[in-house]
């Protein structure tokens, strides 16, 4: 193990070390397999995995990935859309030395993933983007906002809340220098809509992740001969043979802090598009449809059925009420055989493995099966977007950076990160567990944002994720949803 | 008879045995889990560190060492400072001639102010948090120091009162009147006589305020923006998915380290200012 891991360290800093000395973006991929070469012999094995090792390294948030693609990001100068013109401007050297403040929620790797992304820009342009981030984001904003402390453009991993501050004439309507049709070349209409309230434009999305994957532990699932279901009844049979076998098919946990329950408002958002049309789905999140109606129901009854089976469930509902979300897919890697095989969670989880453990080869995702064939292929996620406080041509001039695919380009090598522009190339993508995810996106044939970040806030980071936890605690489905659609604001 | 004291005596010993270990055994567990490697800490609970406790591979000093020498801590750390002492000697201050001027002076309204402070006791600071703010913003001290440092008294100065308050009251009335009578101004009496006996509750209300500002999330989240303090920065160590929050328990020690050496610089002021006025003399 002390040796494998002094490899992979030779690995990475011998990556480093070619690419930092390097002063022309073609050295670095010539240098890389030249570094796998050398370490051939003594570890044959890890050639193929070596530029898995820079991946997933990205993943679980060590910097040194990202350092090595400095040179990438600053060799060339891309094209800009001409039509935004406060970003032309800004390349043409008229900023210098203006100040954009940008407040989110990335801290430490993700924070420097994304000083990283922007450094290139900040270098061509002259402009000092400060960028701050605060895992109390969600609290902070709204005060920040009411006392006229705002920062200039804020990134919001729930629209609802971007929503909430819009409708307060808080932020700044962006479609005088963002136009839609511009922004159509780089996104689906579902982003754009999403980005837009009451339908004035607002906001630009920076980042996705999907929720719709399911994991599994690779070596021991190939070992007792699963096969990857491709329907919900194909899963649930395979849930089945699973017990069958002796084991236990699912890790679930809802246990987070002051947020616990989101994890299952995922499940129950993703079954609804599954089994409801996605206008029906709209329908629930504008509460266009009672929070109680039959098809939430029916969601939440599917739900139950793999929930509250305590031969699926590790620990059942004790245990679903208990295990800490980050701790959910642990007992996957017990050494003797995995204590759960499944696990329905975003991609971000592999940062929570166990140390040592790697996403793509100790445990892999498959797209969570549709239940409804006529429904196709849809795909629940997520994703931050970055809306506009003060209006200076500085500032505009940085979200329309932020809304072209370069400025993705940095951190998507880097990997960790998944753009919903769809302008960014798949081959740009760093590491394969990245590119499927991205895929998946591309590919959904109905895209979703998760609804609980849309619903209002008291609803969607209140007594959802409250109820949901009655649920688990065996309150009767009809007293959870009367009771959540009871607490839905009057106006 | 002796043997009857024997028994009663040992069994509050027993008792006292008995509470002081279930109160510090939380503690322990944390100091125990900052020595324990990353997957062990996610793995299993840290008595189990205890079971082998002679194994190398038990302990580590991975997590201390990644908590210290995480980049912006040293910042972190001379910021906390920053924010806490002036936070800490500003509210005394103010509140000692307060204090002094409710317990010992007449003036017009005096009563009616005194339940007005009292009763801000009882006020959340949550909901001054944006009138505050909006008004730091208007005068341009948003996210400095300064007005984080004018928060803290704010915040802190109903109780700093009312605590002084009640062991400044307690003082013989005789000493400040002799003192009156020979000539001595108020405020030679609150310096020369009233300062001087308060010293306990002052060291003990002090300690409160330190730990409290030291400790402090919300507030400094607030109002001081990129300027962050320890407790900012060890929130930001686990990580935006909270993913390595083993390093919380270093991370906790090492936060500790200052508010320990406080307390026990002042303790034996602690033991005493805590009976202020609850007794009277």
């Amino acid at each position: 193990m002390k040796h494998r891991s002094f490899l992979l360290l030779l690995l990475i800093s011998m990556l480093i070390a070619a690419c930092g000395g390097s002063t022309t973006p073609t050295t670095a991929p010539t240098t890389a397999p030249a570094a796998t070469a050398t370490t051939e012999t003594a570890a044959a094995t890890e050639v193929p995995a070596a530029t898995e090792v820079v991946a997933t390294e990205a993943i679980t948030g060590t910097e040194a990935p990202a350092a090595t693609k400095t040179t990438d990001s600053t060799g060339s100068v891309p094209a800009v859309n001409p039509n935004y013109a406060e970003l032309v401007r800004a390349e043409a050297g008229e900023f210098k030395g203006t100040k954009v403040s940008i407040f989110g929620l990335w801290v430490e790797a993700e924070d420097a993933a994304f000083n990283q992304t922007l450094a290139a820009f900040e270098a061509r342009t002259g402009i000092d983007v400060q960028y701050e981030g605060s895992k109390d984001f969600e609290t902070l904003i709204p005060v920040r906002a009411e006392g006229g402390n705002a920062p200039d453009i804020a990134g919001f991993s729930q629209p609802g809340l971007m929503a909430t501050l819009a409708r307060k004439n808080k932020l700044v309507d962006i479609s005088s220098f963002i136009k839609p049709e511009d922004l159509q070349k780089d996104y689906i209409q579902s982003w754009i809509d999403l980005g837009s309230v009451d339908n004035t434009l607002y906001g630009v999305f920076f980042r996705a992740s999907t929720k719709s994957i399911v994991w599994y532990p690779v070596p021991a699932f190939e070992e007792a001969g699963y096969t990857i279901p491709q329907t919900w009844d194909e899963m649930t049979a395979l849930s089945d043979k699973m017990v069958a076998d002796g084991n236990t098919p699912w890790c679930i946990g809802l246990e987070h802090g002051n947020v616990t329950g989101w994890v299952a408002t995922d499940w129950m958002e993703d079954i609804m598009l599954r089994t409801a049309s996605p206008e029906t789905y709209d329908k629930w999140v504008s509460h266009e449809i009672p929070f109680n109606d039959p098809s939430v129901k029916n969601a939440a009854e599917i739900m139950g059925k793999i929930w509250f089976n305590e031969q699926y469930v590790a620990g059942g509902r004790e245990g679903i009420l208990t295990t800490a979300v980050a701790d959910t897919q642990t007992p996957m890697f017990n050494a003797d055989k995995p204590g759960c095989w499944l696990h329905r969670q975003a991609g971000w989880i592999p940062s929570f493995f166990p140390e040592g453990k790697k996403a793509g080869t100790d445990s892999n995702f498959f797209y969570l099966p549709p239940i409804d064939p006529a429904l196709g292929k849809p795909v629940l996620g997520g994703g931050d977007v970055f809306a506009m406080f003060n209006d200076r041509p500085e500032v505009r001039a940085v979200l329309q950076y932020l809304a072209s695919p370069e400025s993705a380009k940095g951190w998507v090598e880097a990997g960790g990160f998944i753009s919903p522009n769809q302008s960014v190339d798949l081959a740009w993508y760093g590491n394969d567990i990245d590119r499927r995810q991205a895929e998946i996106i591309k590919e959904a044939t109905v895209f979703r944002f998760d609804a609980s970040d849309l619903m209002p806030a008291e609803v969607g980071v209140g007594t959802f994720w409250k109820g949901m936890v009655d649920y688990v605690n065996n309150t009767d489905i009809d007293t959870v949803l009367t009771t959540i659609e009871e607490s839905w604001p009057k106006n | 008879m002796r043997i009857q004291r024997l028994v009663s005596r040992s069994f509050v010993h027993f008792a006292v045995i008995a509470i002081a270990f279930l109160w510090t055994l939380p503690t322990v567990g944390v100091l125990v889990s900052s020595f324990r490697p990353e997957n062990d800490v996610k793995n299993s609970g840290w008595w189990n560190a205890l079971k082998h406790p002679f194994e190398e591979s038990v302990w580590t000093f991975k997590n201390y060492a990644d908590v210290i020498s995480a980049n912006g801590l040293g910042e972190a750390f001379v910021n906390t400072l920053v924010v806490t002492i002036p936070a800490t000697i500003l509210p005394i201050t103010v509140a000692a001639f307060a204090a002094y001027a409710f317990a010992w002076m007449k003036f017009p309204g005096r009563d009616w102010l005194f339940a007005m402070v009292i009763g801000l006791m009882v006020v959340p600071l949550q909901v001054a948090l944006i009138p505050i703010l909006r008004l730091y913003t208007q005068t341009g001290i948003a996210g400095t120091f300064l007005g984080l440092w004018l928060a803290h008294t704010g915040f802190g100065l109903p109780l700093a009162i009312y605590l002084l308050y009640n062991y400044i009251s307690q003082l013989p009335g005789d000493l400040i009147e002799s003192a009156k009578i020979d000539g001595a101004s108020d405020f030679t009496v609150f310096m020369r006589i009233v300062l001087p006996l308060s010293t306990p509750a002052i060291a003990s209300f002090a300690i409160f305020q330190f730990l409290w500002i030291w400790n402090d999330l919300l507030v400094s989240l607030v109002f001081l923006g990129t300027n962050k303090v320890l407790t900012v920065k060890l929130s930001e160590l686990t990580g935006s998915l909270g993913n390595k929050w083993h390093l919380l328990t270093a991370g906790a020690f090492v936060s500790m380290i200052v508010p320990l050496a406080v307390f026990f610089a002042l303790q034996r002021y602690f033991v005493r200012g805590l009976l202020a006025g609850s007794v009277k003399g």
